[in-house]
């Protein structure tokens, strides 16, 4: 098992995170940085953590006393500006995600595990950057690639996320509702024994028969069906006030997929802020992320949690392996 | 000394748990201390109530009994048309002593709408329902409480796809001055939060602008009266950051952006408060239950907080305080 992780925006908590996890012990897989080793060795340097960090080639094995780094060399520390907004730092992020996106392509790595990029920083060199998922989805040449937001209690996958709600709405087709379910169907089987998937509503009490609308009758109850016939193990569309209810508290189901963005970061957000790994469904790779965001309050101070990136790496790990729950 | 508040209690559908958590609730000392309680409704149905839920009839000594009768009390956890008519008939009879000004708050045990349906609702929930027969024309909202966090929204029962539509500067600047005003009863200068509309609050319009063009504005004219509010915020975010008390109120844009997370954080204890008519109303979040309904387990939780809630909202209104000092 080798896995690569990006070190994403070097304003950002990525740099502390991944080296406070490797000093603490915290990774227990042998892994590649996609980064800069400069940008690594100043941050360790500053926050006075004492790592051995060595320039590292992925010919080689990854070597467990060390942080090995696929060095970029586009930044040198006098480029690093904590908690600010860096072009440079945006640039070398998208670099990082790209090289580290090729080498699973290639299988040189198992799965690749990223640490957050600033999306502003980004798009000051790049303006057609739209998402860190976005952009490894283009290099992956697919199409349909969704976040599956897993916790210990709850798993949820969209049928579509960054995008406006009233675009959201209307992605809400049978046809995308299938291609969610079946690939919810073939990630959740992985994470949990005898899995029990259920299908959110878009309206209201799921249109409670069609008077706070039609799309439950028309595109999810449809695509319900056809999973049903497949013998999916998938039930509804539920209204989805109580569905998340009955899912977590009277445990009915493992994993709910969702009709929008905010359907399911909402709850899983407040079940689990820290726990909550994002995963990305419909790639020909294992990809999963910390779900926070770069952190520019507190960056470089030492205090951002590893706990998200130590989630992200035994998901990637389990994911990888094929194996059960 | 302040007086009691004069509170309306019904025991909501006989179908569901309605009457047996309502003998729950009478049985607890606190009740009658804190409120000058009347009972409305038919006697068998609460006495039924009490015998499900193991309470002594006792619990309903001395209270005043205002008699609405239902034919005969039908089979719990189903569905009944006749029960459904029966609590519409409660809901008039109650809305006629409000007029009179009889009642400081109403609180109702667990009503099925859809058995009032069946029954001839033209309104879509019983909240409209109030404010039809109270003659109340201008902003009525339901406020959720769940773990002392209260959630309001700006649009209801509509679909989805219609809510964007909906959603004015004025309309949610009044969501927002509604809650404030009813919230300041119990906590002063509430912190209020406002949602945004889209994922990351449309992150600078990037994704919609929903935010720039409506929420904004009403936000900027909330402030500009004087009531905390802010915002707008991503909605995932800002549910955590409320249940960690950063904020005391949020206004949603749409049922379910609110819904998902108070039923998540607080289905036992959930209360929803009916604001903008002449009286606080309140009655449990939850339904009535069809899966337990009957068997004696019901919980009381839910409508204690809604006796609470009810009780301190009308303790601190104008009108209340009015009728006080006349006396």
């Amino acid at each position: 098992m080798r896995l690569g992780i990006t070190v994403g925006d070097s304003s950002g908590v990525g740099p502390e995170i991944l080296l406070n996890a490797f000093s603490r012990g915290e990774i227990r897989y042998p892994f590649f940085a996609f980064g800069d080793y400069e940008v690594l060795t100043l941050c360790a340097e500053t926050l006075g953590i004492s790592v051995p960090i060595r320039r590292a080639s992925l010919n080689e094995e990854p070597h467990p006393g060390e942080i090995g780094v696929i060095d970029h060399a586009l930044l040198t520390s006098t480029d690093v500006t904590p908690g600010e907004i860096n072009a440079a730092s945006g640039h070398a992020a998208r670099a990082y995600v790209v090289s580290a996106t090729h080498a699973a392509l290639e299988r040189r790595i198992d799965a690749m595990v990223t640490l957050p990029m600033n999306k502003e920083a980004t798009q000051l060199s790049d303006p057609d950057f739209t998402g860190h998922t976005e952009l490894i989805g283009a290099i992956c040449g697919s199409k349909d690639v969704t976040i599956m937001l897993a916790s210990e209690e709850l798993i949820v996958t969209h049928v579509s996320t960054h995008v406006s709600l009233a675009e959201a709405i209307r992605r809400v087709r049978r046809d995308r509702i299938e291609r969610i379910i079946d690939l919810t169907c073939d990630a959740v089987a992985r994470l949990r024994d005898s899995p029990r998937i259920a299908v959110a509503g878009l309206n209201p009490h799921a249109g409670e028969n069609g008077l706070f609308g039609d799309e439950e009758i028309r595109e999810i109850a449809p695509a319900v069906a056809w999973a049903k016939e497949r013998g999916l193990p998938i039930e509804g569309p539920f209204p989805p006030d109580t569905l998340f209810y009955q899912a977590v508290r009277r445990k009915r189901f493992d994993a709910i997929v969702c009709m929008y963005h905010d359907q399911g970061h909402v709850p899983l957000k407040l079940l689990d802020f820290e726990g909550g790994v994002n995963v990305a469904l419909g790639l020909p790779i294992v990809r999963t992320s910390v779900d926070h965001g770069t952190a520019f309050d507190i960056a470089w101070k030492g205090i951002a949690s590893t706990r998200p990136l130590i989630g992200a790496i035994d998901m990637a790990v389990k994911l990888a392996s094929g194996a059960g729950k | 000394m302040s007086a009691r508040p004069r509170l309306l209690l019904l025991a909501g559908d006989p179908t569901g748990i309605g009457p047996e958590i309502t003998a729950k609730l009478l049985a607890l000392p606190e009740t009658r201390e804190a409120a000058e309680i009347t009972l409305l409704g038919d006697h068998h149905v609460f006495r039924a109530g009490a015998k499900i839920a193991g309470t002594p009839e006792s619990v309903f000594d001395g209270l005043p009994f205002v008699e609405e009768r239902i034919g005969q009390i039908p089979a719990v956890a189903h569905l009944s048309c006749e029960a459904g008519a029966f609590t519409l008939a409660t809901l008039r009879r109650a809305c006629g002593l409000i007029r009179d000004g009889k009642v400081d708050v109403l609180l109702f045990a667990p009503l099925n709408k859809q058995a009032m349906m069946l029954a001839g609702l033209e309104q879509e929930d019983e909240m409209h329902f109030f404010a039809h027969q109270l003659g109340v024309t201008s902003l009525c909202s339901e406020i959720n409480i769940a773990a002392s966090l209260w959630t309001t929204r700006v649009t209801s029962h509509v679909p989805l796809k219609d809510v964007s539509g909906l959603l004015t500067a004025g309309g949610i600047f009044a969501a927002i001055d509604q809650v404030n005003s009813m919230l300041r009863r119990i906590k002063p200068e509430p912190r209020i939060a406002v949602a945004g509309f889209n994922p990351h609050a449309g992150e600078g319009g990037l994704l919609g602008r929903e935010e720039i063009d409506v929420i904004a504005p009403a936000i900027e004219r909330a402030q500009a009266a004087g009531i905390l509010a802010s915002g707008p915020y991503p909605p995932d975010t800002m549910f955590v950051r409320a249940r960690k008390g950063e904020f005391d109120a949020v206004v949603t844009m749409y049922h379910d952006q609110g819904q998902i997370a108070t039923k998540l954080i607080g289905f036992e204890r959930g209360v929803t408060l009916q604001s903008g008519l002449p009286i606080p109303v309140v009655t449990p979040a939850h339904g009535t239950a069809f899966d337990i309904a009957g068997k004696g387990v019901a919980v009381a939780s839910a409508i204690l907080e809604a006796f609470r809630v009810g009780v301190a909202a009308a303790r601190n209104s104008r009108v209340h305080d009015a009728r006080a000092l006349g006396n």
